[in-house]
């Protein structure tokens, strides 16, 4: 056997401080810049009061130079007293800075690409031009006295050594903090580690993580992130985002808390309510199995894992579904066994003995695949009614051939969970 | 408000962990292993008919996907029905059957004619206490038994920890090592819980990989939306073997979705499986459709949404240069670009629209209706057909016509445009 490695893992030194990371929500922002988006003023107002309801750091707010609707919404926001920071996005250009400050906002996000690829092929320009115009906007927003973040758009794509005189650039003229802008969704946590840990210990910066979902690892790679010392992070209620999204509020939240023994301090309990909201104000459904959120997390139905939850929850869950604003379900449908049906008819004054339960769970299995989907409480009602005559029959005739009806009908065959008492 | 007991993922007690390592990464060949048939159809309110389970079946096969999993034999016969029709078809991919710990399910299985099955049982201290009630040895015991009736109907067999992330590592290896007696083909390093972040995942296959000479599969769930990044981490550290299910599709918040692995190992490994994955949209297509669960537009790699531009800087730069905003290209995925007009739209959308459309729109023409494309975007709250910008571009011609009319009469005033 060869020798086991584990120790060459981050079984590191415990800090002495807890960490604490700095939640940015760009819902209003990159969420509404998704293709096909648009929220209503009145809506993002509420998102930003429910955001700041629930404790986030900062919310981006808005781009103010596109005018209209848009820079009016960003004054209503910074006019609401929140709590948050409030913060407005703009290209490196003194206009649209105007624009934002004109709005009342106390932070600014001065974007600009930091790759070759962007800079030849999109601002057709060279890298010169972009820490000149990087420089010249940071100076006339701190002049200004407001928050500056640099947003180094396509970092992850950039020339390392190129992006490090882009952070110094940015940290010399003044700026709070850097975003680094994974825009692409290229990394892996590994590369995003490695990266991020390099741009700080060379400028010794504040590093804001911006991830996308484009390979599926937003949240991932804002994670590495953080381990490798970030702390700001900026997230979208849902993910939602260019493409396909960028980190989401709720999946970070909690992956920092029960994962990562960080607690970014949010009202998690609202997690599901401001979902639905955004949902709704976007058009964009949260899908059943949407991690944090999803409706279809804590509902049960394959037995042994049914069984096992009845028993004790913490067989199956990491976090009890309250602590996100969710309920505990047991539904019946094709992996079905007895114990949901018992507990259901047992609900309604109905005993089954362990042998009719076994029979009619069969009979649900069967109905189920017929239907191609779960039962609902009513159609187990009337299946019961409708077969219980049969199932007892059946029983009777299984019982007098001296077969095992219970083992038969295929129950938790690893565990006899009939003959647990309760455990400690 | 806290669930936590001892495992591999981190503990609740003490500080966050700051972290500094190496990870050297072994990326080589890799198996995918596909689960929608039986992982995916576990997830509450899926049901697969026989005809589409043969289906998809196929399509799997199709994209070159080289082992499937193809369902439960204990479940009922009409599950077994559809195995055994599975199997028959002598597909290019390796069939597996899950099962239990459990002799009778492995007979049930043998039946089926499937190439190989997985033995899984639950092997963390929370499983063994709270759900089996019983101790570690209890749980040897069973999976030596299995893996006999597995041997007796000449069957391969692959030993599945689940629940393995939160289990005590040493019993864990121990676990590993006994598959590795028996003669397993191969270990299952279930996160089932989705406690493992991408730098513990790469830790614990490292660890397991240290103790036994088995190749090692990971199958990780997405509760807390790592599945394809901890697959990956799984994969760096050594891991030969990666479960995925198409569209994500399982338990809760599902498994590391098949196109996420695929892609993300081409294109940001440069690891290429030679998989069709131009096949990707109509497959997603079809199991989205077969489990009731429609595709989210912005579902990664395979969402209808992850091609379409409308800010004006994402679409002026990929109408440059596609890679300014894209890794690949959609026909690589069975998708196709699209430029959506709407609130941050910038003119040269507008100019390509019409382009497209025939009709040259001058930098000024190309201003005034994007003007008016933001506002009705915003009035009605989406992004506009093409249909309504020809109505927006009609009506500023004619307004335009209506308005040249009236100044070669002199009537009009006007003193801004």
């Amino acid at each position: 056997m060869r020798e086991i490695v584990s120790d060459q893992f981050p079984n590191n030194s415990v800090d002495d401080e807890p960490i604490k990371v700095h939640i940015d929500d760009t819902t209003l922002r990159d969420g509404e810049q998704t293709a096909g988006v648009v929220f209503a003023s009145e809506e993002k107002v509420r998102i930003a009061r429910m955001l700041d309801q629930i404790g986030v750091y900062q919310i981006e707010s808005g781009i103010p130079i596109m005018g209209g609707a848009e820079k009016e919404a960003v004054r209503q926001i910074a006019a609401q007293d929140l709590n948050c920071s409030v913060l407005a996005w703009n290209r490196a250009v003194t206009s649209d800075i105007d624009a934002s400050l004109e709005c009342g906002v106390d932070a600014v996000a001065i974007s600009m690409s930091a790759s070759d690829i962007h800079i030849d092929h999109k601002l057709k320009q060279s890298r010169e031009w972009v820490l000149e115009s990087v420089k010249k906007a940071v100076l006339y927003a701190k002049e200004r006295n407001v928050y500056v973040s640099v947003n180094a758009e396509d970092a992850s794509r950039a020339d390392m050594e190129f992006l490090l005189s882009f952070a110094r650039t940015a940290r010399d003229a003044g700026a709070d903090r850097l975003r680094f802008c994974d825009t692409l969704g290229i990394l892996d946590p590994f590369n995003a580690f490695m990266k991020v840990k390099t741009v700080m210990d060379a400028t010794g910066m504040d590093i804001e993580m911006h991830t996308h979902n484009d390979f599926g690892m937003a949240t991932a790679n804002a994670i590495a992130g953080i381990k490798a010392g970030a702390r700001f992070v900026n997230t979208t209620v849902n993910g939602l985002g260019e493409r396909a999204g960028n980190t989401a509020l709720e999946e970070l939240a909690m992956a920092l808390y029960y994962l990562e023994n960080i607690d970014v301090e949010l009202d998690t309990g609202k997690f599901r309510e401001l979902s639905e909201y955004v949902a709704q104000a976007s058009s964009r459904p949260i899908p059943a199995w949407k991690p944090i959120v999803g409706a279809n997390l804590f509902v049960y139905e394959n037995e042994k894992r049914a069984a096992a939850v009845l028993r004790d929850p913490e067989n199956y869950e990491i976090f009890p579904p309250e602590s996100v604003g969710l309920q505990r379900r047991f539904i019946l449908g094709k992996y079905s066994g007895t114990s949901v049906l018992k507990m259901k008819l047992a609900d309604l004054d109905l005993e089954l003995t362990e042998e009719e339960a076994a029979v009619l769970g069969g009979h649900v299995r069967s109905r189920s695949v017929a239907l191609k989907r779960s039962l609902f409480d009513e159609e187990l009602l009337d299946l019961y009614r409708e077969e219980i005559g049969m199932v007892r029959d059946e029983v009777n005739q299984l019982l007098s051939e001296g077969r095992d009806v219970v083992a038969d009908g295929v129950v938790d065959s690893l565990a006899d969970l009939s003959e647990v008492s309760d455990d400690s | 408000m806290i669930h936590r007991s001892g495992g591999i993922g981190p503990h609740r007690e003490g500080k966050a962990k700051p972290f500094e390592s190496h990870f050297r990464g072994r990326k080589g060949e890799v198996c995918i292993v596909d689960t929608t048939l039986r992982d995916g159809e576990q997830t509450a309110g899926v049901v697969f008919a026989t005809r589409e389970k043969v289906r998809i079946a196929r399509l799997i096969s199709e994209v070159g996907v080289r082992e499937m999993e193809v369902g439960t034999p204990w479940l009922c016969p009409e599950e077994r029905e559809a195995i055994t029709e599975i199997c028959a078809l002598g597909l290019e991919s390796r069939t597996l059957a899950f099962c239990q710990a459990e002799p009778s399910e492995i007979e049930l299985a043998a039946e089926t004619g499937v190439d190989a099955v997985v033995i899984s049982a639950g092997v963390s201290e929370i499983h063994l206490r709270k759900r089996y009630v019983k101790g570690r040895e209890w749980v040897l015991d069973k999976v030596r038994a299995a893996a006999e009736a597995a041997k007796d109907k000449d069957l391969p067999f692959i030993v599945s920890a689940e629940d393995a992330s939160r289990a005590n590592v040493d019993f864990l290896l121990s676990y590993v090592v006994l598959a590795e007696e028996l003669g397993a083909d191969r270990f299952r390093f279930c996160d089932s819980l989705s406690v493992l972040d991408p730098f513990t995942s790469f830790q614990v296959v490292q660890t397991v990989l240290g103790a036994t000479d088995l190749d090692v599969e990971v199958h990780c769930h997405n509760d807390f939306g790592m599945a394809t990044a901890n697959s990956l981490a799984g994969i760096r550290a050594g891991a030969k073997f990666v479960t995925v299910s198409v569209n994500g599709i399982g338990e809760r918040t599902g498994n590391a979705p098949l196109e996420e692995v695929v892609m993300a190992l081409k294109h940001l490994d440069q690891v290429d499986l030679g998989i069709t994955t131009r096949n990707f949209r109509e497959l997603s297509e079809y199991v989205a459709r077969a489990s009731s669960r429609a595709i989210p537009v912005w579902k990664a790699i395979v969402g209808t949404n992850v091609f379409a531009h409308e800010s004006g800087i994402h679409a002026d730069g990929v109408l440059k240069n596609p890679l300014t905003y894209e890794v690949f290209s959609p026909d690589e995925v069975g998708l196709a670009r699209q430029l959506v007009v709407g609130k941050h739209s910038g003119s040269r959308t507008i100019q390509h629209k019409f382009r497209e459309f025939g009709i040259d729109l001058s930098d000024k023409e190309a201003n005034q209706v994007l003007l008016e494309a933001r506002q009705m975007s915003v009035d009605f709250k989406r992004s506009l057909f093409d249909k309504e910008l020809m109505y927006i571009y009609q009506d500023f011609i004619q307004r335009d016509e209506r308005r040249k009319e009236v100044d070669k009469v002199g009537v009009m005033d006007e003193d801004d445009d």
